[in-house]
């Protein structure tokens, strides 16, 4: 046998799952939202996510904006819920440090906006 | 000198107590499962991708072959959502039809999964004595549609066939006899002893985490949410009185009993549909024409979503299937299997949460 088995390497299954319709849209969201570029954000989900995952990110997506309006406006603006629990983008330590940084800025003097737009940076740095 | 070491086991893609091909990768110490990982594609049908540009009335056919076990509520939902797209009213003799279809499908669904569960725990003399009772249950669909799995009863603005009044009377019968049969096997499994250990406490999916992986049907009815049941939001269902299932446990044990439960549920459902059948016509008419919509209904293993998106031809511009079996199955691997006590378990804990391979890879 000359190449891989099906098993050892799952890329073009999972980014077929990645491309449907309902993950196309989801993909757009999350990468507007965060400003990433959206071929970074698929990369990163197909090297992080197991295929279980993937397949369900839609629904998780879906479950997560609905629990995101019940946060506090600061964690609703990070999407401290919907980027942890919901869609793993992050732990939840690195959410938590995220968010203690964001209101150690808002008591600084920053206007909420800015101090969330930090945060969503912050976001970004640890996916990139 | 005993020594405990850690190992990655793979089950399947070939299993002897899995329906359809699927791969579990577990990562244990010793007997104790870390974590497990499902991997699929072993069956991918790209079947969304064969539906785009097709008119719907080939869609419809492809909708029902998404899944063999619940085919019923994919011709169900696919046919509802058009209706919604184009105003379509179904009388209602025919929605009542529809559901006495649907209900059957669900006993059918519900008692082979079940079957499939005394299979892999061994307990195959309760497993057989479930496949003979769905044979009773397919016999009965197969009166009313003309069909075993691919129906193709349920039609824009009605349903195919009428029901003839020898065959309620010979449903109502076989209801009977089924119910009898049904409670007697859920009191043989509520009180087998062996049944008992290899089914209390184990594979336990916490409400919270049925919450977060949005798990559905009786896989999240059985973690204590009984308000998942989309037949609560379905017009029809809400003439009918009915009330969903469920229990508090979240282990193997409480999803078995809520399928159960749940059968004998589907055949009061059927029997008060009979009740209030009345006399009329079984369609009403109706072309499905331009629109975009997301529908769900309820199908045997939960929340069945359609996205479709048609244009003025009628034909399927784009569609999305999202199959309960993918929620559930994600809650298996992440929530479920971690933490299993045994290996011995894992089998019979994914077989819990009723996987359908099928509907996943569509």
């Amino acid at each position: 046998m000359t190449g891989f088995l099906y098993e050892k390497d799952l890329s073009a299954m999972k980014y077929v799952i990645l491309t449907s319709t309902r993950h196309d849209r989801m993909v757009r969201e999350i990468a507007a939202e965060l400003d990433i570029p959206q071929i970074k954000l698929r990369k990163w989900m197909l090297d992080h996510f197991d295929m279980m995952l993937l397949e369900n990110l839609p629904a998780r997506y879906a479950q997560g904006k609905i629990a995101r309006e019940s946060e506090t406006p600061v964690e609703k603006d990070l999407g401290a819920g919907l980027y942890t629990r919901a869609i793993p983008l992050l732990n939840w330590s690195e959410m938590e440090r995220i968010k203690g940084e964001v209101y150690t800025l808002i008591r600084e003097g920053k206007t909420e906006n800015e101090a969330v737009m930090e945060g969503r940076n912050m976001i970004r740095d640890v996916i990139q | 000198m005993k020594r405990t070491v850690d190992v990655s086991v793979p089950l399947g893609p070939i299993h002897p107590c899995f329906k359809e091909p699927a791969r579990v990768k577990c990562e244990t110490k010793g007997e104790y499962v870390l974590s497990a990982e499902v991997e699929l594609g072993y069956m991918k049908k790209g079947i969304e991708r064969i539906m785009r540009g097709r008119p719907w009335q080939e869609v419809m056919f492809l909708a029902e072959r998404v899944c063999g076990i619940c085919s019923v509520i994919h011709n169900m939902v696919f046919i509802e959502a058009l209706e919604q797209i184009s105003a379509i009213s179904v009388p209602e003799r025919a929605a009542l039809l529809r559901v006495i279809a649907n209900e059957l499908d669900r006993m059918q669904s519900h008692i082979l999964a079940n079957f499939s569960y005394c299979y892999t725990i061994e307990h195959e003399t309760l497993g057989m004595y479930l496949l003979d009772v769905r044979e009773r249950v397919m016999d009965e669909l197969e009166r009313i549609t003309g069909a075993r799995v691919t129906c193709a009863y349920i039609v824009p603005g009605g349903v195919r066939f009428d029901i003839r009044s020898q065959d309620v009377l010979h449903l109502r019968a076989n209801l009977a006899a089924i119910e009898g049969e049904v409670t007697r096997y859920m009191r043989m499994f509520e009180s087998g002893p062996l049944i008992g250990l290899r089914s209390k406490g184990v594979g336990i999916l916490t409400r919270e985490a049925a919450l977060e992986a949005y798990a559905v049907g009786p896989t999240a009815r059985a973690s204590g949410m009984p308000d998942i049941d989309r037949r609560l939001r379905h017009p029809t269902y809400k003439t009918l009185g009915f009330t969903p299932v469920s229990r508090t446990e979240g282990d193997n044990y409480a999803r078995i009993m809520v399928r159960f439960q749940e059968v004998l549920e589907s055949i009061a459902i059927i029997r008060r549909c009979l009740d209030l059948l009345p006399v009329g016509p079984i369609r009403g008419g109706g072309i499905p024409g331009i629109g975009e919509i997301a529908y769900s209904g309820e199908a045997p293993r939960g929340e069945l979503s359609y996205y479709i998106k048609t244009d003025a031809a009628g034909r399927v511009v784009d569609i999305s299937i999202q199959t309960p079996s993918i929620m559930n199955i994600e809650a298996c691997c992440h929530y479920m299997l971690k933490g299993v006590p045994s290996l011995a378990d894992v089998s019979s804990t994914f077989v819990s949460a009723d996987p359908c391979i099928a509907c996943t890879e569509r």
